[in-house]
């Protein structure tokens, strides 16, 4: 897309007024800039506009005045995404969703709601909770993340072992395609003919359209709930006894793991009772049926302890229990007490797999002389390594990411995939490939051009595109060192 | 076009700091955006750059110089509450107020503004918060406005439209004045009721001494029924919590200095304080003169003295015999008490030990009542949204009073609920306290 | 079908996996025969034979058991039908995972033999077992009784193997439960009827095998009272696997047996028979699984539960009903006329239930009606009760049926019907805007159109 000169910008920026407001434009470069990064700030790109639609009608008009522009459009929620896909890689147009939050029907008898895409995840389990209802997919950022950001990355959380991802939660969505027109994908029944196309939406990054209005799933709280923390001397014995609980003939609903550096970050940040010297730790949850709840709770002891477990503690009250939780939920923002800044990994694997590639991946970390800390869903075999790093230590940026490929290039080694949660987005565009053949990814742009044949709807993510020519940005261009010893590219 | 972000940290010499003020803060922010749904700014605008983490990121902004105070920056920096419910969310542990604090203080510096506002500022800051003697004098003044009918008059007239600026929202937040008689400075000394326990110096403010007289005198009486000695150290005043939060750096030195040198003398074991703000800036005296050799120890220790009145008191069960107080009440917490000192459950437990209090939840207790020091005074709209808010929520409960801890708060709820005519009153904590002890003896 | 092309596919995957005349009579639809049908035996004799039907401009009829071959509009032309049953091996199979990927020709029931013999189970319990295959029960998205608890396909496939039109091996997803990289790409082949590719192997999660399980009937003088029930059930703390709501003519069938069909669930646990419902009852039958105590529990709460509503004679059944259950209400009459499966909201259930069967019973027209109670899935069985009729009254039926599930928002397709009928009414809804995308997803993966061309949604 070329430069917009400031007479052209002007006058767009009128037209945008004159769809939703004079308060919802923002071009000001000193405004744009809160707006270049999302939650990973190794990114970083300008919009030209950024904007905030109240109404699918208002999103349908700015999508089809961008498409008059040739200008690609991007929407963002709340900014927590960890892999740049709310980015504007080409410059265009930012489409903030935060002003579309609300909660616009509540049906318990038929277990749903319809809700615009900004709403926080948290909230709308607020909402229903006095009622005796929860919305299941709990990612860790839930009380700021949106529901419209989690139907992109079809996000997941601890949760997910039990009760699946974001697109299994989903009915339907009122989407305003890239085109402009404003379809409905699915509905409100369990299931609907045709193609599936609710469930490829979900999941497709914010690059088949806009979702404006979403229909999902929420589910009676269960009657019961147990949370169990193993403690454990060897890392080892933590992997296998995930896989010991599973063989047992149960489901928990969560069992995550975390390491001994993370203990200690959450420790200093919160105090919530992680025994400090413990190479690592599980946190396991069972829900459902009080009836059985105990002989269930005791066959998770009884696995952690085979396993090797030195101490295993059952939550006595909520208190204790939410404290446990949001340990685990704040680990990643705890990071920033030990180290200046951290990478956060994302790859999942065969459950059965973990021991091997834990070990691989502190040795890879270790070889490039960085630390890392572990925590992740441990029972569906999705890892988040943290890699510690300095921004200002010379070198140690382009360490991390080169560190991070190896361990991208083990989890396809094992079978495992590049992203269990965070997308793809800029971040993982280059390992598509180690998973992917390209035929695999041929159906998959064409699936893409089927909704986004302009390509102008969050151009430049998740596919590996072909290196560009150098083109003249909003910003000068200036090669980054990791560009030029080769490990990273522009798009 | 998408690129790798530059290491600008790295052309930066030194560590990042506004003319001065130190910003290293915001290398900790990890932009993980938890934050955003705490901040009561973005709840209302949904602007990054009205939340803290896009506040966090133009303060590095201007620290790096890769950008300048222009108006839109000056405007998102100024609508910041300072209530600080980021950082009780923050795992990353951002010292967002001192970031904030900084950041405002570099606007006075850089923009002053217009020579009203510069004088408006030099009347509050200079005059009135600097020099009892000149807060009680404009307390008379005040309190003549009232009892000659002329505030009577001004508001069925409708003159009060005509007023320029922010006037109309000041007027709107006055309190009824007490007398002189009632404004009458505590005693020096009071002494415990029973045998002692403790001994303690109060801290009798600025504001809450000439309109809130009534509170210290009741926070001194239930400090004594509960084996408190009480000192009122004399030559205190403005302990320059409203200056630092108002971005006026160097007169807050200066008053803080004075508070500590009028509080040393009295070798007390605590510091009591009862207004939130006050409390949470004088804890923070160790970091405000950290960078003072001939300071930053006895700052220190005397900020490691500080405690809030709550957190005084929920320490040990009450002294009885606590007689019942028949109401329905809701309990608002103020920032600087439960984001700023960390202090969530101790005014509830409180609470819990006066008999016949039946004690309502309220929704969003925690969230700023848009009184934030003076920004009621000079972002009216945002506060007047915040407040709106807050009254719903207290309208909500179906309680008859709301309890709280802090002037400002107390201010700015009451002019709240006056104006939806709801008959709702609001007390001070140490009110109630004060009430159930009153009538057992 | 040309002899060259015969013979070139006599040579891809041998002669005797090439049938032609009287041997293709399985495998007419609509009255239509196929061209040729074929078995290739690995996954490059299905490029092999994909590539050569496209070159020479032959569509191609994916075909597992043959258990929904018949559902769709009846083709435009003559296709070369595709049979995938040489392709029926489990691939892998891994416990400490529980995921398992497995050749789109198995059968259900020998995957589930395979996989209990070690302790672990597909959720997934569509009718026919013995006969539906993998491939196919993914295509047409088949699901039964404990979809209510554990979902369908959508929630529990993870990793798909297709042949495109092109005839290239293309993969979506992975082994991994938990995957986000890249395109949801498995979804979009879930009851897509081979109209985008051919499924040759899928990674699907499993669960272990619960301990105990158990199906309850009780049975209502009125299908309403039956519905409040189900309210109730949804709204309790109670965990059931298996919702499933039968009027009284599907409900005398599965209990008393139809004249020769199979026999009636006669023997129950107990010993004693389960009532069957008057004419304008119905039979609620509730399935829980779980530890011993929990199944104990939660039956004798469903009978506490149910009793305010009217909810009588809790017994309960033999783990035979289970297949029953996924086809109860074709299963009422011998031969059903028609068969429409609907997609309403779960508040909907009864009233569809008891109008559709209204509506029909008007135009002199028997109904057997069953439904997944909870989910919303409702099949309704049309009998004509003899002679063939005229088409006019069956087609006025289905036509008013679709009429009043659009009118709730929800959906109806024509399963089953005469070749008469289906002249008259559509099979599939009417699917506006969201068919027009679906046609671009068709164009852009299949462009020449020769995978099960004619017969899907939206005229694909």
């Amino acid at each position: 897309m070329a430069t917009l000169t400031s007479g052209r910008k002007t006058v767009l920026r009128r037209e945008l007024e004159a769809i939703v407001g004079p308060g919802g434009v923002l071009s000001d470069p000193d405004e744009l800039l809160v707006y270049e990064s999302d939650g990973l700030t190794l990114f970083r790109a300008l919009a030209d506009f950024v904007v905030f639609p109240t109404s699918a009608e208002q999103v349908a008009a700015v999508v089809k005045l961008a498409g008059r522009e040739g200008m690609p459009f991007v929407a963002r929620g709340a900014g927590t995404g960890l892999s740049g896909g709310c980015l504007p890689a080409e410059g265009g147009l930012v489409l903030s969703m935060m002003r579309m939050n609300r909660v616009l029907e509540v049906d318990y008898a038929n277990q749903l709601a319809v809700v615009e895409p900004g709403l926080v995840n948290l909230h709308l389990s607020w909402k229903v909770g006095p009622k005796g209802y929860y919305y299941a997919p709990d990612p860790s950022s839930q009380q700021a993340c949106t529901i419209g950001g989690n139907i992109a990355n079809n996000s997941g959380g601890p949760h997910t072992l039990k009760y699946g991802v974001t697109t299994n939660h989903v009915l339907g969505l009122e989407v305003v395609m890239p085109d402009g027109e404003i379809v409905w994908l699915g509905g409100r029944t369990r299931a609907t003919p045709g193609y599936d196309l609710a469930g490829v939406f979900v999941g497709s990054e914010g690059t088949f359209g806009i979702a404006t209005k979403v229909v999902v799933r929420i589910l009676k709280k269960p009657q019961a709930v147990k949370t169990v923390l193993a403690v454990f001397d060897v890392i080892d014995q933590a992997s296998a006894a995930v896989s010991a609980i599973i063989a047992r003939g149960l489901v928990p609903a969560a069992v995550e793991m975390i390491d001994k550096l993370t203990i200690n970050a959450v420790e200093d940040a919160f105090g919530c009772g992680y025994p400090r010297d413990a190479a690592a730790a599980l946190l396991v949850e069972l829900d459902g049926l009080r009836v059985g709840m105990d002989a269930q709770t005791e066959r998770i002891v009884q696995a952690c302890r085979d396993a090797g477990a030195r101490e295993v503690r059952t939550a006595r009250d909520e208190t204790e229990r939410a404290l446990l939780w949001k340990g685990r939920k704040s680990a990643f923002g705890a990071y920033g007490r030990v180290s200046p800044a951290y990478m956060v990994m994302d790859g999942v694997i065969p459950r059965t797999k973990l021991p091997y590639v834990l070990r691989r991946v502190n040795e890879i970390v270790a070889a490039h002389g960085l630390r890392v800390g572990n925590v992740f869903h441990a029972g569906d075999g999705n890892l988040h390594p943290n890699i510690l790093y300095d921004p200002r230590k010379p070198g140690d940026e382009a360490r991390v990411v080169e560190a991070g490929a190896q361990i991208m290039r083990v989890c396809a080694e094992v079978g495992g995939s590049i992203s269990g949660e965070h997308g793809i987005g800029l971040e993982k565009i280059d390992f598509m490939p180690l998973i992917f053949s390209a035929a695999d990814l041929a159906v998959m742009q064409r699936l893409k051009n089927a909704f986004n044949p302009t390509g102008l709807c969050n151009p430049g993510k998740v596919f590996p595109t072909k290196k560009s020519c150098v083109e003249v940005g909003p910003v000068a261009y200036k090669p980054h060192a990791i560009e030029e010893t080769g490990l990273a590219q522009r798009f | 076009m998408a690129r790798l972000a530059e290491d600008t940290r790295g052309t930066t010499a030194g560590p990042l700091a506004l003319h001065g003020l130190s910003v290293e803060g915001v290398n900790q922010c990890v932009h993980c955006g938890l934050c955003l749904a705490s901040c009561p700014t973005f709840a209302e605008l949904g602007t990054e750059m009205d939340s803290p983490r896009g506040r966090i990121f133009l303060i590095k902004s201007l620290a790096e110089g890769r950008t300048a105070l222009t108006d839109s920056t000056v405007q998102h920096l100024s609508l910041c509450l300072d209530c600080r419910a980021c950082e009780t969310v923050c795992p990353a542990g951002v010292p967002y107020g001192r970031l904030i604090e900084a950041a405002k203080a570099e606007i006075e510096r850089a923009r002053p503004g217009s020579p009203a506002r510069r004088l408006f500022r030099w009347l509050n800051f200079g005059i009135l918060l600097g020099h009892p003697k000149a807060l009680a004098l404009a307390a008379s003044a005040l309190r003549l406005y009232q009892v000659s009918g002329l505030q009577w008059l001004v508001r069925r007239s409708g003159l009060l439209r005509l007023l320029p600026g922010t006037l109309p929202a000041w007027e709107a937040l006055l309190p009824s004045m007490p007398s002189r008689r009632e404004r009458a400075p505590l005693p020096p000394y009071i002494p415990a009721e029973g045998p002692r326990r403790a001994r303690v110096a109060l801290l009798t403010g600025c504001v809450q001494a000439v309109v809130f007289g009534a509170q210290n005198r009741a926070t001194a009486r239930v400090l004594a029924k509960n084996g408190c000695d009480v000192l009122v150290p004399e030559g205190q005043g403005c302990c320059g919590a409203l200056h630092a939060h108002g971005g006026d750096h160097a007169r807050a030195l200066a008053l803080s200095r004075r508070t500590i040198e009028a509080f040393e003398g009295a070798r007390a074991d605590a510091v009591i304080v009862n207004t939130s703000g006050c409390g949470a800036h004088m804890k923070g005296y160790g970091q405000l003169f950290s960078a003072d050799p001939a300071w930053a120890e006895r700052a220190r220790r005397f900020a490691a003295s500080v405690q809030d009145v709550a957190e005084f008191l929920a320490r040990t069960p009450l002294a009885g015999p606590l007689r019942p107080v028949a109401m329905t009440v809701t309990y608002h917490d103020p920032c600087h008490v439960v984001h700023g000192q960390k202090l969530r459950k101790e005014p509830r437990q409180l609470l819990a030990q006066i008999p016949g209090l039946t004690v309502v939840d309220l929704a969003e207790s925690d969230w700023c009542c848009g009184s934030a020091g003076i920004y009621n005074l000079t972002e009216p709209e945002m506060a007047g949204r915040l407040l709106e808010r807050k009254v719903r929520h207290v309208l909500e409960t179906g309680a008859e009073a709301v309890v709280t801890a802090n002037p400002g708060c107390i201010l700015q709820i009451q002019a709240g609920l006056r104006a939806r005519a709801a008959g709702v009153r609001v007390l001070h904590l140490v009110e109630l306290l004060d009430r159930a002890y009153a009538r057992s003896s | 079908m040309q002899d060259a092309l015969l013979e070139r596919l006599r040579t891809a995957v041998g002669s005797a996996n090439v049938l032609t005349g009287v041997e293709l009579s399985p495998y007419v639809v609509d009255g239509r025969t196929p061209e040729a049908a074929v078995f290739p035996g690995s996954l490059e004799e299905v490029a092999m034979v994909i590539g050569l039907a496209a070159e020479s401009d032959v569509p191609v009829v994916p075909w597992g058991g043959g258990t929904a071959a018949s559902v769709g509009t009846p083709a435009a032309r003559a296709a070369l039908v595709l049979g995938l049953r040489r392709l029926a091996r489990l691939v892998e199979h891994e416990p400490g995972d529980l995921t398992a990927t497995v050749e789109a020709g198995m059968t259900i029931a020998a995957l589930q033999a395979v996989l209990r013999g070690r302790g672990q189970w597909l959720s997934l319990d569509p009718a026919d077992a013995e006969r539906a295959t993998l491939g196919g029960v993914l295509s047409a998205d088949a699901s039964g009784p404990r979809r209510h608890l554990y979902g369908t396909a959508r929630d529990l496939l993870i990793g798909v193997t297709v042949v495109t039109a092109d005839a290239a091996v293309v993969k979506g997803g992975g082994k991994v439960v938990k995957n986000v990289a890249g395109y949801d790409l498995p979804k979009l082949f879930i009851g897509s009827y081979g109209t985008l590719g051919v499924i040759v192997e899928a990674t699907l999660k499993l669960r272990p095998v619960p301990e105990d399980e158990r199906l309850v009937a009780l049975r209502f003088a009125r299908l309403k009272d039956a519905a409040a029930a189900v309210r109730a059930l949804l709204a309790s703390d109670l965990i059931p696997n298996a919702v499933e709501l039968l009027d009284a003519t599907a409900a005398t069938a599965l209990v008393a047996g139809v004249a020769g069909d199979a026999p009636g669930l006669g023997k129950t646990l107990a010993g004693a028979p389960p009532a069957t419902p008057p004419p304008t009852g119905a039979l609620l039958v509730v399935g829980f699984d779980g530890l011993p105590e929990q199944v104990e529990w939660q039956c004798a709460e469903l009978a506490r539960l149910a009793a305010p509503h009217g909810g009588r004679d809790a017994a309960p059944l033999a783990s035979e009903a289970w297949p029953r259950l996924a086809a109860a209400a074709r299963a009422a009459f011998p031969v059903a006329t028609a068969m429409m499966a609907f997609d309403v909201l779960p508040t909907q259930v009864a009233e569809l239930m008891e109008q559709g069967a209204g509506v029909a019973r008007a135009r002199g027209l028997q109904t057997a009606w069953a439904a997944h109670a909870g989910v919303g899935a409702v099949s309704a069985a049309l009998f004509t009760d003899g002679e063939p009729r005229e088409p006019g009254p069956v087609a006025a039926v289905l036509g008013e049926w679709r009429e009043m599930a659009r009118a709730g928002g929800g959906h109806a397709a024509l399963e089953w019907a005469p070749l008469a009928v289906k002249s008259q009414v559509q099979v599939w809804d009417d699917l506006g805007a969201a068919g027009r995308i679906m046609q671009r997803i068709k164009a852009q993966l299949d462009p020449k159109g020769i995978l099960n061309p004619g017969r899907f949604v939206a005229g694909i």
